[in-house]
């Protein structure tokens, strides 16, 4: 056999003939030309291929990319899938703008000149009326690096929300709050116990390249633990899967940590180097003599409670089983990698002290940013500069960063109703971009009333490459591409190396290959489907529209250097960026005879060179340090920043943000000035002194806190339960899968999981219909028995439950029919009501496939039924549920959603008095180090009223 | 040589369906069907509790029976090992989705032709792994060069814990899988709970065995449909080919018996009668091709090796032994008959029988492999035969009526111990599990409409009818009861012969 290859040779990626499959053994041969791109589905941005078919000039099939450093050609199901994504039928192809009430349905096609007039003269007249905090680009999955904020900068306008409240604050704030960085870049490929609070192997970030890695690691030998109380994929490949109570997960790691110790299994000389003992022994054991022998004591004793016995009590696993893997954990120091992102994290209140106390294992073992270990994402992630940047904002949201809540991570996204609701502001313009907050988000009726509210929001623009249900109540639906239809930038910490992917337009390439000759005029809306966009030019073109004469200081930022007075195009843009701030790529490309852009569309991706293993050891010269003044804690603090800063707001004025940290440059370890870490001490903070100043000392330190779930508040013997409510298929992405028949045809079940022994406890028959009573509402679910849960908790996937209220519009592959109502609650108040009236059927479409649909189910939109539960410190969404599990009533329906939006205002209301509000020290809204979307100048820190 | 074969590393495999999506891609292959799968088995009980993963798809048996059994062609061996298919050459006729134990062929709905994993040939030509292969992100699917010692996968395949799919069929797989859990490997030993899989519809195309069945240690929680291929046209096939054959061996056995002369009830509507239902036969079978209008390939592009092309050829012979029979009956020429029939009976026999040895190539289909099949279908010739003479007996002059019911009372008996002795012999796992579908599952309505109303009423009828000597009007309705009777046997003999699971 000659040696198989994985792809075509990059030399014939311009033209390769290959040979038609469907016509085998007939040999018909296809030219196609390869063009690289980058994955838009979950956000790990995998590499992809795209095969463009010379004769029909359509995309035929779409692989990975063999140069990817990340995926290294491999993908997971979403990749290839992107296909069905180009061609689905019932995409949006055009701008539409709604002729009918918000949310009848009722649409007409308008053209993008008409729409970019409108919404650029909306956002100028908030401008100019100062109601710049009236202009807020949502975004779900952002797909790309710094282009957004970039734009909100240049209009000056704090509007960037996100979607991490629901996602990450909390294992952001657990990371940061030890590295400074806020997300850990494992090594998995090269450690020798990997330690997973997640389900890597199928879901997260960043499933494709991580489960490689995993798995490469797992067959080298290392051992693999997978915590979950719900048995994944992952937790199925794990060595040790350890199924704990939701929420007692930092129990568990903190008995983990305290036999480390106890059986002097810890790293000893790297915690007296790189932590910061001696404020944790000054803050916490003031007893102690302040050296370093003392910390053995001190953390003994402060985790004397977490034992294996005691962990068998509160989580619920085999005390010996824990010993096992403390001493399988201890036998391979530098080399534990280990990883939160949501799971444990985004479910319980006090969630973020998982990651917290996940990472102290990292800590102990001296597993930080090494060979195997696990570093943060600020030293493997590799963001260019965006070209023509604004200086800092001079305004602070406080629809997104509320006072109540200055240790969040980031905006308060999910608060945003309720915050429209109590009168904290109004929208002009609401951009939701690839964002589906209705039905996502919990609370989605509150949502829906907010949506629905002309006087709360006056424009809502959805900007998004398929319907779903939040562009349902929009003004505005604006198609913007999928991963083969625009440009990004993206960089991710997926193993220990830095890399840059370069997205891309796939048939505008195709035209430039061909030898069109692109104009700076040209916009890919030309080269795609329809009319889809793609937002760099939207954002250009549009805030040309704000600003067309240069009078509003917006357009300079989008002015071409070249042709003075048009507008920048793509080519110039990316053209700046890849020649000025990528190290090594315009060397790579001069010697491939290219220019830097010209290199990146050939490529789709570089791998930044250079080691990132132990950066924090990097020997700092004494220039970078000339300046600065030590401290006592041995930090060097630079003038100008805000380790220099004297606590007055005037002087605030002087200070400049630093991106991560406090912009000191170096730490004096040993006598000599090393890089450390980007935190206030430069150390890893055992003790954070940020959260004791702004009013949680009892969290300073890793600890367990007691979950708004857990299990032994709970009336177990009765009906409630915990509802797992976010678990993730390897074959779906969130809302955004809905326009794949691969995809959904794999998955589209939605069963709530449930031990027997609950199921015969609680009455529930074998496939029998399930009534789960949350805070705010119920919803009615088919029962799934199955051994792979823990008893006392059930689960139903995330994803599942799509829906649209009418038969053709909105539809996709996953999409149930709707309708809903407003219902008398039988108390003299008002509910709403979701029906489910059919599943998915059979429809007619250009696609045959859509003949061929053989499921019906689409699940039970859950999501509706849960109340904001923000936690209070991190304002991460709390997803678990406290929820009664019962029989079906009479009556009730599979599919069944009902939902009293007054309860979820007095979950709201008592979610929020759980708060400790800013100011902090300084009369400060937010510590001037935490990170934050668009940092503004330091001097909108201040609360003026403190 | 070159001898492709896959190792399918369930060590590694983490479930994704990167595979499944890649291949339909690649080969644009619709909803409903697929060449590649994952299936999830779920084992253990909280806390001890694992999902296994394995992919499922076409083994490149060595000895592919889906390639012995294809009437055209249309499935062959490439060069290099691999079980491959043309699409040109297929007529539909679901052949080889029998013949394959592993249920990995398809019709595609797009086609209307055999599909299944071809290993990606034409990647493969190109000197590029299968689509599967590069997808896969932790490299759980290798290609391997069983022919070349040296090769990493033929290595880990000679030396490590590999296990193969169905060894006892005897075909030789080519696709080895490592770590699997063994349960996930043998689709009796997992079921589907009634409660359905994990994020999938379950429908009647997932064949499952029944979850409280003795042996299932596994769940099966996630797998993919397969239709059942063969159904009411298949079974009316047989029945009517009963008919046929039976009408012309009675004749014949007639005219052994001295009625040669006799042209109405020997002669000339016998062979009509059989013309009738051969030609029916004919149309069931070419409708029930999935490209009907490509039936003429049999001939033009027949394969010696397959049983659908040898039974074109019996009912051809016995078609025209049949025609001659008529022409006979028709010039009044006794001397040919009696010439004839041998022949004809021969041809009869075959024609009624060659069934047997068509449903023996289906190695899927343990249950239609029974020895006692070639007996069966004779037992049910003769049954027919008789019974439609019995029939015929109402409307013309039959001879030797007495040894007709004989015949008749003779072919129900047998008929009736050779299904008592398949149904109470022990089995292979998969013919049990089939047993049980037909006497007790699915089709046991069928079945025991088939005993009731096509054996014991008739046995009974004859009985009486013999000791008594008259009641032609009761021995012609036992004669419609017999043949209904028998096309509900058949039905579930058909369909359970494909319930039992291959995947």
């Amino acid at each position: 056999m000659t040696d198989l290859q994985q792809y075509p040779p990059q030399d014939q990626w311009h033209d390769h003939a290959s040979l038609d499959a469907k016509a085998w053994p007939n040999r018909v041969e296809t030219h196609h030309s390869l063009i690289p791109t980058t994955c838009f589905n979950c956000e790990a941005a995998c590499g992809l291929l795209a095969y463009v078919n010379h004769e029909t000039r359509q995309i035929d099939k779409i692989e990975g990319n063999p140069l990817h450093p990340a995926s290294r050609g491999r993908n997971c199901a979403k990749g290839p899938a992107t296909l069905n994504q180009v061609n689905d039928t019932e995409r949006i192809l055009y701008p539409m703008r709604r002729v009918g009430a918000r949310g009848s349905g009722r649409w007409e096609r308008v053209s993008w000149d008409e729409a970019l007039s409108d919404i650029g003269a909306r956002i100028a007249a908030a401008l100019d009326e100062g109601r710049h905090n009236s202009v807020m680009y949502h975004v779900g999955r952002p797909g790309e690096d710094g282009y957004a904020d970039r734009v909100l900068k240049a209009w000056g306008v704090d509007g960037h929300n996100s979607h991490t409240n629901i996602c990450s604050s909390n294992a952001r704030i657990g990371y940061q709050s030890w590295m400074g960085h806020d997300r850990p870049s494992s090594d998995f490929a090269n450690a020798e116990v990997i330690f997973l609070i997640s389900s890597h192997l199928e879901a997260g970030h960043y499933f494709n390249p991580h489960a490689q890695r995993i798995i490469e690691a797992q067959a080298k030998g290392a051992t693999v633990i997978c915590v979950d109380p719900r048995l994944s994929n992952t937790g199925a490949k794990a060595d040790h899967w350890l199924a704990a109570w939701p929420g007692t997960e930092p129990f568990l790691l903190l008995t983990i940590a305290r036999l480390l110790i106890e059986n002097g299994a810890w790293e000893r000389e790297f915690v007296r180097r790189w932590v910061n003992w001696e404020t944790y022994l000054r803050e916490t054991r003031p007893d102690l003599r302040l050296e370093f022998e003392s910390l053995e004591t001190a953390l003994l004793d402060a985790y004397a409670e977490y034992t294996p016995d005691a962990a068998e009590e509160v989580c619920g696993i085999d005390g010996g089983q824990l010993r096992e893997i403390a001493e399988i954990i201890g036998a391979h120091p530098t080399k534990f990698a280990s990883h939160n992102w949501r799971a444990a994290g985004a479910g319980n209140l006090g969630g973020w002290q998982t990651a917290r106390c996940l990472f102290f294992l990292n800590v102990l073992t001296g597993s930080v940013a090494t060979v195997g270990g696990t570093s943060g994402n600020g030293w493997n992630k590799f963001k260019p500069t965006q070209p023509k940047g604004a200086p800092p904002l001079h305004q602070w949201n406080e629809l997104s960063w509320p006072r109540e809540y200055p240790l969040s991570y980031h905006e308060m996204s999910i608060l945003l109703p309720h915050f429209l609701n109590e009168g904290r502001g109004t929208l002009d313009v609401y951009f939701s971009r690839v964002y589906n907050p209705v039905w996502t988000n919990p609370d989605g009726f509150s949502w829906l009333e907010a949506l629905t509210d002309e006087s709360k929001v006056r424009c809502h623009v959805a900007l998004t490459p398929t319907w779903s249900e939040t562009a349902w109540y929009a003004d505005y639906v604006l198609p913007m591409g999928v991963g083969t239809e625009r440009h990004d930038v993206a960089s991710f910490e997926t193993h220990n190396g830095r890399w840059i992917g370069f997205r891309q337009p796939v048939m505008r390439r195709y035209a430039q290959l061909r030898g069109e000759t692109l104009g700076p005029d040209t916009r890919s809306r030309e080269f795609n489907p329809g009319e889809v966009s793609e937002e760099n030019e939207f954002w250009i073109d549009l805030s040309w529209r704000i600003d067309p004469d240069g009078t509003r200081g917006i357009r300079k930022w989008f002015e071409s250097d070249e042709r003075p007075g048009t507008p920048i195009s793509v080519d110039e843009y990316y053209g700046t960026m890849f020649a000025e701030s990528v190290p090594g790529l315009a060397d790579a490309a001069a010697e491939a005879g290219k220019t830097p852009l010209e290199y990146m569309r050939d490529t789709g991706s570089f791998a930044v060179p250079g080691d990132m293993v132990t950066p924090y050891e990097r020997t700092v010269a004494p220039e970078a340090t000339a300046q600065c003044h030590k401290g006592a804690d041995q930090v060097y603090r630079k003038p100008g920043t805000i380790a220099a800063w004297d606590g007055t707001p005037e002087h605030l004025a002087e200070i400049t943000l630093a991106d991560l940290g406090e912009g000191s440059p170096a730490v004096e370890v040993d006598g000599e000035a090393k890089e450390g870490f980007p935190t206030p001490s430069k150390k890893l903070e055992l003790f954070s002194t940020t959260l004791a100043d702004w009013g949680w000392p009892e969290y300073a330190a890793p600890t367990w806190i007691k979950s708004h779930v857990h299990h032994q508040d709970l009336d177990l013997a009765g009906n409630e339960r915990i509802l797992l409510p976010t678990f993730r298929i390897p074959t779906l992405i969130h809302t955004r899968s809905a326009n794949s028949k691969w995809l959904n045809e794999i998955s589209h079940r939605h069963p709530l999981w449930i031990h027997p022994s609950d199921a015969e406890k609680l009455g529930i028959e074998e496939n029998g219909l399930v009534r789960v009573s949350t805070r705010i509402g119920h919803f009615v679910i088919q029962a799934w028995r199955t051994e792979g849960i823990r008893p006392g908790v059930v689960a139903a996937s995330h994803h599942m439950g799509r829906w649209r209220i009418e038969e053709d519009k909105a539809r996709s592959w996953s999409a149930g029919k709707a309708r809903i109502d407003r219902i008398d609650d039988g108390d003299g108040g008002q509910c709403w009501k979701l029906t489910r009236t059919d599943g998915i059927r059979r429809f007619d479409s250009d696609d045959p496939d859509s003949r061929r649909i053989w499921w019906n189910d689409t699940g039970v939109h859950q999501n509706l039924t849960f109340s904001v539960q923000p936690d209070p410190i991190s304002g991460m969404q709390c997803w678990l549920q406290r929820v009664r599990v019962a029989p079906a009533e009479s009556g009730d329906q599979y599919g069944d959603v009902v939902v009293d939006t007054a309860k979820s205002r007095e979950a709201y209301h008592q979610w929020l008095s759980m708060t400790r509000p800013a100011p902090g020290p300084g009369g400060l809204r937010r510590p001037l180090w935490y990170a934050r979307p668009l940092k503004p100048a330091a001097e909108m820190y201040h609360l003026p009223d403190s | 040589m070159t001898r492709l074969g896959f190792l399918l590393d369930s060590d590694s495999c983490i479930g994704c369906h990167a595979c499944t999506v890649a291949c339909k891609s690649e080969h644009d292959v619709p909803l409903g069907v697929n060449r590649t799968w994952v299936k999830y088995v779920e084992t253990g009980s909280f806390p001890n509790v694992s999902r296994h993963f394995s992919v499922m798809r076409c083994n490149h048996c060595d000895d592919a029976p889906c390639i012995s059994i294809c009437p055209t062609n249309a499935l062959f061996r490439a060069d290099n090992g691999v079980v491959d298919f043309n699409d040109d050459n297929c007529i539909g006729c679901k052949g080889c989705m029998n013949a394959c134990p592993y249920d990995a062929v398809y019709i595609n709905p797009a086609t209307n032709t055999a599909h299944k994993c071809n290993f990606c040939n034409h990647r493969i030509d190109d000197g590029l792994e299968p689509s599967c292969v590069i997808v896969c992100p932790t490299h759980a699917i290798k290609v391997a060069d069983l022919d070349d010692p040296l090769n990493p996968a033929t290595k880990i395949i000679a030396r490590a814990d590999v296990a193969v799919r169905a060894p006892e069929q005897g075909t030789n797989p080519k696709v080895y899988y490592r770590g699997a859990d063994q349960a996930s490997l043998n689709p009796l030993r997992t079921a589907i709970a009634d409660d359905g899989m994990i994020w999938a519809d379950t429908t009647p195309d997932h064949p499952s065995v029944p979850a409280d069945s003795s042996g299932v240690v596994a769940r099966t929680t996630y797998t993919t449909s397969h239709q059942m291929t063969w159904t009411t046209k298949v079974s009316a096939y047989l029945v009517t080919k009963a008919i046929s054959a039976g009408v012309m061996a009675v004749a014949a056995l007639l005219v052994l018996l001295g009625h040669a002369g006799e042209m109405a009830a020997v002669g000339v509507v016998p062979p009509m009668l059989a013309g009738f239902f051969l030609a029916l036969t004919g149309v069931l079978l070419v409708a029930d091709l999935k490209q009907p209008s490509r039936f003429h390939y049999l001939i033009t592009r027949g394969s010696w090796d397959s049983w659908l092309v040898k039974g074109a050829y019996v009912l051809a012979a016995f078609a025209a032994v049949s025609a001659a029979w008529w022409v006979a009956g028709i010039a009044e020429a006794p001397d040919v008959l009696r010439v004839l029939a041998l022949p004809v009976a021969l041809c009869a026999a075959a024609a009624a029988g060659y069934t047997a040895m068509l449903f023996a190539q289906c190695e899927g289909r343990d249950l239609w492999q029974t020895p006692l099949l070639l007996p069966t279908l004779l037992a049910q010739a003769v049954t027919a035969g008789a019974a439609c003479y019995s029939i015929l007996d109402l409307f013309v002059e039959v001879p030797e009526t007495d040894a007709i019911r004989w015949a008749f009372l003779g072919g129900v008996c047998a008929t009736a111990a050779l299904i008592a002795v398949e149904a109470t012999s022990a089995g292979t796992p998969h013919v049990e599990a089939a047993v049980h579908q037909m006497i007790r599952g699915s089709y046991r309505a069928r079945f025991w409409f088939g005993v009731l109303v096509g054996l014991l009423t008739p046995g009974c009828v004859l009985v009486i009818a013999l000791a008594v000597g008259s009641g032609a009007p009761l021995v012609a309705a036992a004669g419609v009861a017999a043949i209904a009777g028998m096309w509900a046997y058949e039905d579930s003999f058909v369909r359970a012969g494909q319930s039992v699971p291959l995947s």
